[in-house]
């Protein structure tokens, strides 16, 4: 319904059905025009082959270790063990019935498949989503505590809190995403790995400085907000929970954040929603998250087409419940 | 009499937003305990600005502050601690409205004065049913009317055993019919003898409640009385002008 209700007056009752109509038959068209242009350019269709990249059965072979004979084969319920003695070795495999290739007595030497088994195993596709899952998750924790600690430095009567923040938001704002990745992993990434190289560390795996660069980024937005929602609450509130004689770290969090978090889950949720697209950078410092991993498989099966419109909807998959799960937290807040 | 429980000795404040101004000039005053004090005067008079210098939410910028033999803008003192001993009403309630009409009377008092969440609760029952509000103990405060906000306020204010009250214009964001609520609360208050500053437009509050008036004008005291002598026998020519406005 319309903010401002009242204002005009009531609309007809085929009002609404007229306009909902034609929204469905724009979408209808819009879709009906993408199918109608693909043909036109002679792009076949093979949405049977998506599947494959989310799910698919792999098949393994079952291979001897040593040289000898089939000594034993016992049946239990569809399983096969195989025992191969030779050599005064012992050997035995387990191997469904049915695909068993060899029998009793058969003579058998290193590297001679006994039979095969099928098992499924998560796609390339699924991988790079749990990746930018946990890429985002991990950012957005960081992205959070920098941003509540940021907002609040911004604030501070303390020049240096005050300064630091200032200097780190505005640096952060002012440049591109893309050339912050590139600093993270190329010059901090470098440095940071040599260095732990000089004294016989383990190395930093790039996925890391991928988070860093998400959260800092997102930690000075987050920053700002947190700024202008503990700015929107009410002198009135820190007033009054001074002159009960709490002091200002008292004051803050339990009567000034509390307030000013439940205002500002509507903008928090849209730089979160935001972080998430942005993980689709990573791929730039070899971070297999879904853009990288939907680049390969495109160069790998030449459907462009739906392997694209596949990702973007598992994007949307992600943001979407994201922005249900704050949507969620807003009303349970009220 | 004992020693004055306020003490304030030539203080000045300015503001320079959005030009300088002489908010309070060379005021000096002092209460007794169990004095009640009411403080009039015009808008802009620098009334409440005086008030407010009281807990230091404003900090005077010259002069003395001495609240129960500690001064107060010694920047040494520990202002937090004074605070819980001095109340304050707003005129506009400031109660946390994320929280309930308990939890409002319990958050100071667990976290400032340290007791524990039974004693605080028991405490703001006895002084929710002083106020005369017990029953909405479980509401937040968007859900009760005015008048019943200012209770809540004052008696969280009184939950942290405080020497004294200040008022800020405790009635003026209210309905007229429920001023009444609010300054019977505070006629309760005076009479069991606690030591109180009032700012209000109340004058009838004035003339039956305050053992002193003070007038202020231009960020000075010009008069100060007995009620029985200042509304009947006001020396200064703008206190007569002040009152045959208002009565």
């Amino acid at each position: 319904m319309s903010s401002y209700t009242g204002l005009d007056g009531p609309k007809s009752k085929h009002y609404y059905r007229i306009w909902g109509a034609t929204f469905l038959f724009g979408l209808c068209l819009a879709m009906g025009l993408l199918y109608y242009a693909t043909i036109q350019v002679e792009y076949t269709w093979r949405w049977n082959r998506v599947p494959q990249y989310f799910f698919y059965e792999n098949t393994v072979e079952i291979r001897t270790n040593i040289e000898g004979e089939i000594s034993n084969i016992q049946k239990t319920s569809g399983q096969a063990t195989v025992t191969i003695q030779g050599n005064g070795e012992e050997e035995s495999h387990i191997v469904p019935v049915q695909n068993l290739l060899l029998g009793q007595g058969d003579y058998v030497y290193p590297g001679d498949t006994l039979g095969t088994y099928k098992h499924w195993k998560i796609g390339i596709l699924i991988e790079g989503l749990l990746l930018t899952l946990e890429v985002s998750c991990l950012a957005i924790i960081f992205g959070i505590l920098i941003g509540l600690f940021t907002g609040l430095a911004r604030i501070a009567d303390n020049p240096i809190l005050r300064w630091s923040a200032i200097v780190y938001i505005e640096i952060i704002r002012g440049s591109p995403l893309l050339v912050q990745i590139f600093l993270w992993y190329f010059v901090v990434g470098t440095v940071i790995n040599t260095m732990l190289a000089q004294y016989g560390l383990s190395q930093v795996p790039p996925l890391w400085f991928g988070v860093m660069a998400l959260a800092i980024f997102t930690g000075a937005y987050t920053a700002e907000i947190v700024r202008a929602g503990i700015q929107s609450v009410h002198r009135g509130q820190m007033e009054a929970a001074r002159s009960l004689g709490m002091n200002y770290a008292q004051a803050m969090r339990k009567v000034i954040l509390p307030q000013a978090l439940r205002r500002i889950l509507p903008p928090l949720a849209g730089q979160f929603i935001s972080l998430v697209k942005d993980s689709s950078l990573l791929g730039v410092i070899s971070i297999r998250e879904l853009t990288k991993a939907t680049r390969e498989v495109v160069t790998s099966s030449l459907q462009p087409f739906e392997i694209w419109i596949v990702c973007a909807i598992l994007y949307l998959l992600l943001t979407f419940t994201l922005s249900m799960f704050v949507q969620y937290l807003e009303r349970k807040a009220i | 009499m004992s020693a004055p429980i306020i003490d304030v000795r030539n203080i000045e404040k300015y503001f320079y937003t959005p030009e300088e101004l002489k908010a309070l000039n060379r005021v000096s005053c002092t209460v007794d305990p169990g004095e009640v004090v009411v403080i009039i005067g015009p808008s802009g008079s620098g009334k409440s600005t005086f008030l407010r210098c009281l807990n230091r939410l404003e900090y005077a910028d010259a002069g003395e502050i001495i609240i129960d033999g500690i001064n107060i803008l010694d920047p040494k003192c520990n202002i937090n601690a004074i605070r819980a001993e001095v109340g304050m009403v707003f005129q506009s309630f400031n109660l946390f409205p994320h929280k309930t009409v308990l939890e409002n009377l319990t958050m100071a008092q667990m976290t400032v004065r340290g007791r524990s969440k039974k004693e605080a609760e028991d405490k703001a029952m006895v002084l929710l049913k002083k106020v005369g509000i017990a029953d909405k103990f479980a509401a937040k405060p968007d859900q009760i009317s005015g008048g019943q906000q200012q209770r809540v306020a004052i008696a969280r204010s009184l939950a942290m055993n405080p020497k004294i009250m200040l008022f800020d214009e405790p009635t003026s964001a209210l309905d007229p019919e429920m001023v009444g609520e609010v300054l019977d609360v505070m006629k309760t208050l005076a009479r069991e003898g606690m030591t109180m500053v009032v700012v209000t437009h109340e004058m009838g509050f004035a003339r039956e409640v305050a053992d002193r008036v003070l007038f202020m004008d231009k960020g000075e005291i010009l008069e100060q009385g007995p009620p029985s002598h200042f509304f009947t026998n006001p020396v200064h020519e703008r206190t007569k002008e002040f009152l045959s406005q208002i009565l």
